[in-house]
């Protein structure tokens, strides 16, 4: 259950004021694949020498606008950006809670080549955001392929589920860079 | 600017060139559902793994339940990778329930168990369990 204790920890908005800043590779590396340690994902100090601006992520080595769908960790989305909900890309906006059970799949970060591993976790328990919809859908499948059908709704194991918007969370390297 | 075209590559699972370690396949095929080290949701009808899955393995029956169980079975991996995933999810999620004469799934066992897919584990599952002495709600309810 640490898992789901850090995502909780994630959703709370006083993280973002108190997380280091990190280099997201860095961190990353240190990461078990598979391990209940999720990786808090490094957000800039508010006091950081450059404030980000408002297009990109402020992470070096996570390139990109997290408010748009081009964003690479975006590659299977389908649904509203929490990003663009009040929450992040992994966090949840204040009021809903992410959904234990998720649809996960694999995204190229441009900034090192690498495939790696994204849980698309749904905020649940209010009604869906209505902004920023993105419908990439790489590896998605019909419904008779259920576990990778992102059109069913995938708040599942939470109080309620009412869908409110998905996230693009980074849980581990699917493969190392190719050449 | 992003690379659009770039992120449009990008492969779900491995492509033809590179295959994944069994712990990533687990993270794509098995995670979403089961969990980060298989703690699973019983409540919402995901088993626990962690701890328990293990404990399956006392007889062939339990053996054979464990690739005909239909998240299992329907699984999109091939054989071998199946195979190797199964292999690793035993021995990383409850090494202390192995049986000391654990053989590794091999894909051709894989390959005829899974096209017996279980329609009905819940049951079956707390028979086996109870046969093999382990209390039948473990790791479920």
């Amino acid at each position: 259950m640490k898992w789901l204790d850090k995502f909780s920890e994630l959703g709370t908005r006083n993280l973002a004021r108190h997380a280091a800043r990190r280099s997201f590779l860095s961190r990353f590396g240190a990461v078990l694949v598979g391990a209940a340690a999720f990786p808090t994902l490094p957000v800039a100090r508010a006091d950081s020498h450059r404030a980000p601006a408002p297009d990109e992520t402020g992470i070096e080595g996570d390139p990109g606008n997290p408010q748009s769908c081009d964003y690479w960790r975006y590659c299977s989305m389908d649904g509203f950006l929490c990003s663009c909900c009040g929450g992040s890309q992994s966090t949840c906006p204040p009021g809903t809670e992410p959904s234990p059970i998720t649809w996960i799949g694999t995204c190229r970060n441009p900034a090192d080549g690498k495939d790696y591993v994204i849980s698309y976790n749904d905020c649940c328990g209010k009604s869906g955001c209505g902004r920023c919809f993105c419908n990439t859908n790489e590896g998605d499948s019909p419904i008779f392929r259920p576990t990778l059908d992102n059109d069913i709704n995938w708040c599942l194991g939470t109080k309620s589920n009412a869908y409110h918007c998905s996230m693009g969370a980074v849980i581990g390297v699917a493969t190392e860079a190719q050449s | 600017m992003p690379l659009v075209g770039a992120i449009l590559l990008a492969a779900m699972g491995a492509n033809a060139a590179t295959i994944n370690t069994p712990r990533v396949d687990f993270m794509l095929e098995c995670q979403g559902c089961h969990r980060p080290e298989g703690v699973g949701l019983p409540s919402a009808n995901v088993p626990t793994l962690k701890g328990h899955v293990s404990k399956f393995l006392h007889t062939s029956e339990g053996r054979a339940f464990l690739v005909r169980v239909p998240g299992v079975a329907q699984s999109s991996l091939s054989d071998e990778r199946l195979a190797a995933v199964m292999n690793w999810m035993v021995e990383e999620f409850d090494p202390a329930h192995l049986p000391v004469n654990f053989r590794n799934y091999e894909a051709k066992e894989v390959n005829e168990l899974r096209k017996k897919i279980m329609r009905n584990p819940n049951t079956i599952r707390r028979r086996i369990l109870k046969a093999s002495g382990f209390n039948p709600n473990d790791g479920y309810q």
